[in-house]
């Protein structure tokens, strides 16, 4: 039995555990640009019971929703636990250590620590220690032949040294704030404001998490640390949740608040914690949710390994690795409004074949044929 | 400690993706983040007419190493 599902799990209308995946830096209509997936999220949290699904869906920079349902889990993290490397325990509350960039500017660092501020005293957040790092982290931004946005860290062990300081000092969840170039007058930044092209930002933000949840083992996000843009009238709605403070950060705090501790399944995990019956993991998860034309990351092809129902859901983006170039088995949806129909046909235990028209025969199927009568 | 970049292509074997996929990246290091960015059924010209395309994949990864 697993924490999400809890008593009855598996019986129709218990929650569901499902994951979402919406890959961040790929240019998708839903979720690749400022939260603009979450709204899709909490609709897939409704029908399912239990969401699972990463900081690129519910991160609206200065916008955020919290759902006890939905689990947030930092991409590599959650990688591993469709691998059934980690599980997952739900906690009340995390303590989350602050790591804050040395190349961050004075008055933009003031700003981050006064929305750590805010979200103590506003919102109840357990936050702190802060760390700075000790040198500068050196992001630089790059696209891939695919069009699709990655980044690099040119000094990685130090922000490595600064997350084991704050893990030393009791810290359960890592929020890192790193300085991204700016780049005001670039195309692609105007694209992106007006609801084109990719989050340049997103690949090197993704780099810099996986690697230190990756090598800590605690829940951590990442938010930019980025001058300030001058007004776009012409600004798409699904990036204004960037431009209404000094930050990016307060999303991140409020995610990392509640996301689950990362239990290693291995028998002796890397902090210690042993698995228990009630964690969540893979094994209960009963459906994963990804954009139709991005099916070639590792959670999804961990799910297909397992057999886990796979919704590919119509959602353009840069790619287009479908369930035919890799031979994958999905249900079809057209858009997150239908997933959410077909994860509630899950849910009830309906075949979402028979809602399915025109239904083939079993005949069809047959090994072999039945004499007419 | 250093991220590299990858791009690589890769011939589809038989089986499942993933494990080929990290096989082919642990060539250069551990796999930080990846993805399929591209996926194409091929056949030559010089195949005959009832060959079975053969996929490549390319991946994007950043790795450590």
């Amino acid at each position: 039995m697993s924490a999400a599902a809890g008593a009855g799990a598996g019986a129709p209308g218990s929650p569901l555990p499902t994951l979402l995946v919406v890959p961040t830096g790929i240019g998708c209509a839903v979720g690749g640009y400022a939260g603009d997936a979450l709204p899709a999220a909490r609709l897939l949290a409704a029908a399912s019971g239990c969401l699972i699904t990463h900081p690129n869906v519910m991160n609206g920079a200065s916008l955020y929703w919290s759902d006890p349902r939905i689990h947030y889990v930092e991409g590599s993290s959650l990688d591993r636990f469709a691998a059934g490397e980690l599980a997952l325990r739900p906690v009340r509350r995390q303590r989350i250590g602050l790591l804050l960039d040395a190349g961050i500017e004075e008055e933009l660092r003031w700003r981050h620590i006064q929305v750590a501020d805010g979200c103590r005293a506003t919102l109840g957040l357990e936050i702190g220690p802060v760390v700075i790092t000790d040198e500068p982290l050196d992001v630089q931004l790059s696209l891939g032949a695919s069009g699709v946005s990655w980044g690099e860290l040119g000094r990685p062990e130090a922000l490595l040294r600064a997350g084991r300081q704050l893990q030393a000092a009791g810290a359960t969840a890592i929020a890192v704030v790193a300085r991204f170039p700016d780049d005001p007058d670039s195309a692609a930044l105007a694209a992106y404001r007006q609801g084109s092209g990719v989050d340049a930002l997103a690949g090197a933000e993704a780099v810099i998490s996986h690697l230190l949840s990756l090598e800590l083992g605690l829940p951590c996000a990442h938010a930019p640390a980025l001058g300030p843009l001058a007004l776009d009238v012409q600004l798409d709605p699904r990036a204004a949740g960037e431009e209404l403070g000094h930050t990016f950060l307060a999303c991140v705090l409020v995610g990392l608040s509640r996301a689950p501790d990362l239990i290693s399944t291995a028998a002796s995990g890397s902090r210690g914690l042993a698995c228990q019956p009630a964690d969540l993991a893979i094994d209960a998860v009963g459906a994963i949710v990804a954009p139709a034309g991005a099916l070639g990351g590792a959670a999804v092809l961990a799910c297909a390994e397992r057999r886990i129902p796979l919704i590919a859901v119509e959602n353009p983006c840069l790619l287009s690795v479908t369930a035919a170039a890799l031979d994958l088995e999905v249900i079809h949806a057209a858009s997150y409004s239908e997933a959410a129909g077909l994860l509630l046909a899950l849910r009830e235990g309906i075949s979402p074949l028979a809602l399915q028209r025109p239904l083939a025969s079993l005949r069809h199927g047959m090994n072999r044929s039945l004499p007419r009568p | 400690m250093r991220l590299v970049p990858l791009l690589l292509q890769l011939e589809r074997r038989p089986g499942p993706l993933r494990p080929q996929i990290l096989a082919a990246l642990a060539a250069h290091g551990r796999p930080l983040r990846w993805a399929i960015t591209a996926a194409t059924a091929d056949i030559t010209s010089e195949a005959p007419p009832d060959s079975v395309a053969v996929t490549r994949l390319q991946i994007e990864a950043v790795v450590l190493a």
